[in-house]
C-alpha cells in the first residue's frame, strides 16, 4: 500500500514547456525533452536548422535494470506523508511536481548548447533589428 | 534477496525550491521504480568563434 501525501500549502509561480503540477496518485510517467540551445552574438536565425540530428540527441541511453532477485517489502508504520508548506518558483522542460504516489517513473531528457561568438576581425553582420541605448 | 524497508513517520515543515527542470521529479508520495536519464553537451566545439554560417543544413 501506497501512503497519503498531505500538503497543506502548494505555492507555485511558473510551469512551463510540457511541465506537469499532479495532484493525486498516478500510475506511469513518462517525461521527456530534446533541447537545442542556440545562442548568438548576433539575432541571426537561418531557416532549418537543426533538424539534423546531433548524437547527444539520438545516442540510446542505457537503462538499467531493476533486478527480479530483489523482492522489496516496505512496512509503512505511518500512512500519511505530511508537508506544511511548497515554495516553488518554475517548473520547466517537461519535469514534473507530484503530490500523490505512483509507481513507475521514467524521464530522460537531452540538451545540446551551441554558442556562436563573432570573429573580432569579421564586420559585423546585417541584422533585422537593432536596438541602441539612448544617450 | 530480500530487502525491507520501514517506514516510520515522516512530516516536513517548509520546503523551498527554485526550480525543477530537464525531466526532472519532484515527489511526495511514494514510488516502485524511478528511471531518470540525462545527457548534456556543451563540449569545446560548441563554441564557435568565426563566421555565423548555419549549424547543420537541412539535407546534409
Amino acid at each position: 500500500m501506497k501512503r497519503l501525501s498531505m500538503v497543506q500549502l502548494l505555492n507555485s509561480k511558473v510551469f512551463l514547456l510540457s511541465s506537469v503540477l499532479q495532484i493525486g496518485d498516478s500510475r506511469e510517467i513518462t517525461a521527456r525533452s530534446n533541447v537545442l540551445a542556440v545562442q548568438r552574438q548576433y539575432e541571426l536565425f537561418y531557416g532549418g536548422e537543426g533538424e539534423v540530428g546531433f548524437p547527444v540527441l539520438t545516442k540510446p541511453i542505457p537503462k538499467l535494470d531493476v533486478p527480479a532477485s530483489v523482492r522489496t517489502y516496505r512496512l509503512n508504520e505511518s500512512p500519511v506523508l505530511s508537508v506544511r508548506s511548497v515554495y516553488l518558483i518554475a517548473a520547466s522542460t517537461a519535469s514534473v511536481v507530484h503530490i500523490g504516489s505512483t509507481s513507475t517513473i521514467s524521464g530522460e531528457t537531452r540538451i545540446k548548447h551551441i554558442r556562436q561568438l563573432a570573429d573580432s576581425i569579421a564586420p559585423t553582420p546585417k541584422t533585422a533589428i537593432r536596438i541602441t541605448k539612448d544617450g | 534477496m530480500n530487502y525491507t524497508v520501514v517506514n516510520r513517520e515522516i512530516q516536513i515543515g517548509d520546503i523551498y525550491l527554485t526550480a525543477v527542470t530537464s525531466s526532472s521529479i519532484f515527489l511526495i508520495g511514494d514510488a516502485d521504480i524511478i528511471n531518470l536519464a540525462s545527457a548534456f553537451d556543451t563540449p569545446p566545439e560548441s563554441l564557435i568563434i568565426g563566421p555565423f554560417v548555419p549549424l547543420t543544413p537541412k539535407g546534409s
